[in-house]
């Protein structure tokens, strides 16, 4: 029998401005990588206060591109012993020659010591992370060693989202500020250099209608 | 003093510098892998099991370098 009538989508599945809805709800789980900066509904990620009825919805770290500057430092000391030294050496000509031990002790911990620089570059971006749940939204700061922050907002406390891009890098690789006000006494939320900052704050926005709609996800 | 002493003893100064720097460099690396283990506790991920590997080895080279200056210098 043909079709006489179809009917129309619902105002629920209709793209907003243009753009099509956010799917918050997916039964797609995927796991982390240590690389990985952005992910929806990730299925290996837990943190400490998380409740049982709690799902993470969006995981995010700053974009991968913010660890270039410190990987080209890191590739500069690792190869500076091999091109510096030997120039300043024969520049110096010292007389007290040095000895064969205090030689290899100090190649050895010179790429202890860049192994550790990467490493601990690598950490502070890698537990610096921003977690949306379908409760709240949480950011922690792990600013150096021994000094960590943890912010959270519950989605009933958001009161405006936008987000902010500029710069060469930025344009080109997708990436932005998420700025989040809350109601109250609460601090703002501000989610530093994540990707796709557009879909973050459709994401979020999202939530807090549905949040506003149905007082939970 | 001969001078023979007295380059003994500044090479031997300076061991005792690097022995220090290099003990300092333990508790820096210690520090690093104590940090991980509080942070996986906040967040706990499959991936964090490379960089605990990674932070023990970085201590474990640490140690030994500590060793090999001891013997060699």
């Amino acid at each position: 029998m043909p079709v006489l009538f179809e009917a129309p989508p619902t105002k629920k599945q209709s793209s907003k401005k243009g753009k099509p809805p956010v799917k918050i709800v997916s039964t797609v789980k995927l796991n982390t990588t240590p690389l990985t900066a952005y992910l929806m509904h990730p299925n290996d990620i837990r943190f400490e206060t998380q409740d049982p009825d709690e799902e993470v919805i969006l995981f995010m770290r700053q974009h991968i591109i913010v660890l270039i500057p410190k990987l080209i430092i890191g590739i500069i000391v690792f190869f500076a012993p091999l091109i510096l030294f030997p120039i300043l050496i024969r520049f110096l000509q010292s007389p007290v020659e040095i000895p064969g031990g205090y030689v290899i002790v100090g190649t050895v911990f010179w790429y202890l010591a860049t192994f550790g620089f990467f490493l601990s570059m690598f950490m502070q971006w890698y537990f610096n992370i921003f977690i949306v749940t379908n409760h709240r939204i949480i950011d922690i700061d792990f600013l150096f060693f021994l000094y960590k922050k943890f912010g959270e907002a519950k989605i009933e406390k958001i009161q405006d989202i936008s987000f902010r891009t500029g710069g060469i890098t930025a344009t080109v690789f997708n990436y932005g500020d998420v700025i989040i006000q809350t109601a109250g006494e609460l601090p703002n939320l501000i989610f530093e250099k994540v990707p796709r900052p557009s879909e973050v704050v459709h994401i979020l926005s999202d939530l807090t209608e549905d949040h506003k709609e149905t007082g939970d996800v | 003093m001969t001078p023979d002493n007295v380059g003994y003893l500044a090479w031997m100064g300076m061991k005792l510098m690097a022995l220090v720097g290099l003990g300092i460099y333990i508790v820096f690396a210690f520090v690093i892998v104590r940090q991980e283990q509080l942070m996986s506790k906040v967040l706990e991920a499959q991936s964090e099991k490379i960089l605990s590997v990674l932070s023990w080895i970085h201590l474990g080279v640490s140690v030994v370098v500590f060793f090999l200056a001891l013997l060699i210098l």
